[in-house]
């Protein structure tokens, strides 16, 4: 009785352990083909030649607000100001401004696109259970840049959480730069939308 | 020659520092806005966005105007031959870097590259080790004091050279000390060379630099925090020579 029941013990530990690796080992295929495909239709939608500028930053809008995860992104990138008294309505607004933001540099960015291809090296599982999609952004003439893509699960896709360029991480420059408007402003929240705001504005003039 | 300059820099430096005084922490009762101030690393942040105002205006006047001329005039294979020359003259700092963090292999490269493109690739002029298959890698002292243990301590502006750090710049000193081309050009009594070639490598950088750093200012709201962050997450994942995707397992 005992031994049958060691016996099938064990047989479900193999189990376990021969299943563990292959779904990890799932989650990395599926999240290299999230980034690639990404990067495939930022490229065939975003970057092509002769948009208009509104066009070029619809397109682009849809695409990131479907891929990144930005709740997310915005809560880390306010820290503790994101908890109250900080007002639902002001993190609303504060998550549309950040979104407007990235909007527009993106959009420039593309704009100005000029044959750089991305080359994913491959995944890293990362401390939080996300996953680290490790790139590289080829150019013309110029040296790679390096970029990390931390990527959550979200269901049956994936949501992008943070970029790394070259070692630094999008969120944690954004916070320590909107943390330094923030505390020349007393802590004022509403003073850094205020910044945001005319941020939008200016980039979406220059885009 | 070499030894005075970096005297002639390290007082004016102290004297602002005095001038400036240190930035107010937060109350220790108030963690998070303590773990922030921990995190920037900023302690003698007055002082520093002094500096940084400084050198904006002097990159605005002049450093950037020259980068943006030598960018647009010099045809890309000049600008190769600038980096190559540039870099090959590094190369024995380099190795030296390689050497103090024990990196045997990475040395051996450095020793290689050097050799190949002294001799072959015209006294420097041209990297034929790279695309023979010695790619070339970056090493400094600030970054071998880090492999060594020594902690960045708080963050610095300094004037001209920009983001540092205690380390880092107690590195660029010692660099500009014990760099063999220095030694030599101080032996000599030639000082023209050594300042050519700062000058140069400076707008070699700055060049390279242009795009990135337009892109930190243009998407921030406060440039100073922005670049005070890259700066040293970059610095960190340098350190760690993490910057090489083909050292993924």
């Amino acid at each position: 009785m005992l031994s049958r029941r060691i016996l099938l013990l064990s047989a479900v530990a193999a189990a376990t352990c021969l299943h563990v690796p292959s779904i990890a080992f799932a989650v990395e295929v599926k999240a290299r083909s999230f980034i690639q495909d990404l990067a495939d239709t930022a490229m065939n939608t975003v970057a092509v030649k002769d948009l208009s500028d509104a066009e070029r930053a619809l397109r682009f809008r849809n695409l990131f607000v479907n891929t990144f995860d930005l709740p997310e992104i915005s809560k880390l990138v306010l820290g503790r100001y994101w908890r109250p008294p900080t007002t639902a309505e002001q993190r609303g607004e504060f998550q549309k401004l950040f979104e407007d933001i990235q909007v527009y540099t993106w959009t420039r960015r593309f704009k100005e696109y000029s044959g750089e291809t991305l080359d994913i090296f491959g995944v890293e599982p990362d401390a939080s259970g996300d996953s680290l999609v490790v790139s590289q952004i080829r150019r013309h003439n110029l040296a790679p840049i390096n970029v990390s893509w931390r990527v959550r699960k979200d269901g049956e896709t994936f949501r992008v959480v943070d970029i790394i360029v070259e070692g630094a991480s999008m969120i944690v420059t954004y916070r320590s730069d909107y943390s330094g408007v923030l505390s020349s402003q007393g802590g004022k929240l509403d003073s850094l939308l205020a910044v945001m705001r005319q941020k939008a504005d200016q980039l979406k003039a220059g885009s | 020659m070499p030894r005075s300059v970096v005297a002639r820099f390290a007082a004016p430096l102290f004297a602002i520092a005095l001038l400036a005084g240190c930035a107010t922490p937060p109350p220790a009762d108030d963690k998070e806005a303590m773990m922030e101030w921990d995190q920037n690393n900023d302690p003698l942040e007055p002082m520093n966005r002094a500096i940084f105002d400084f050198n904006q205006a002097v990159d605005k006047a002049l450093l950037k105007p020259v980068a943006q001329g030598y960018g647009a005039i010099m045809p890309q294979y000049g600008k190769d031959r600038v980096r190559d020359f540039i870099r090959n003259l590094r190369a024995p700092v380099v190795f030296f870097n390689d050497v103090l963090q024990g990196q045997p292999d990475r040395a051996m490269q450095t020793l290689m590259r050097f050799a190949f493109n002294t001799g072959f690739g015209i006294a420097g002029l041209i990297d034929v080790a790279e695309p023979g298959g010695i790619p070339y890698h970056d090493e400094d002292f600030g970054q071998t004091f880090a492999v060594w243990g020594i902690g960045e301590g708080p963050y610095l502006v300094l004037p001209i050279l920009g983001p540092s750090n205690p380390r880092d710049g107690v590195g660029i000193a010692t660099e500009w000390l014990v760099d063999p081309f220095n030694l030599y050009m101080d032996h000599i009594d030639r000082s023209w060379p050594v300042w050519t070639r700062a000058g140069v490598s400076g707008l070699e950088k700055r060049e390279r630099l242009l795009a990135p750093l337009d892109e930190i200012e243009r998407s921030s709201l406060d440039y100073y925090s922005a670049l005070r962050s890259t700066y040293r997450q970059n610095r960190n994942a340098e350190v760690k020579n993490a910057l090489n995707p083909t050292g993924l397992r």
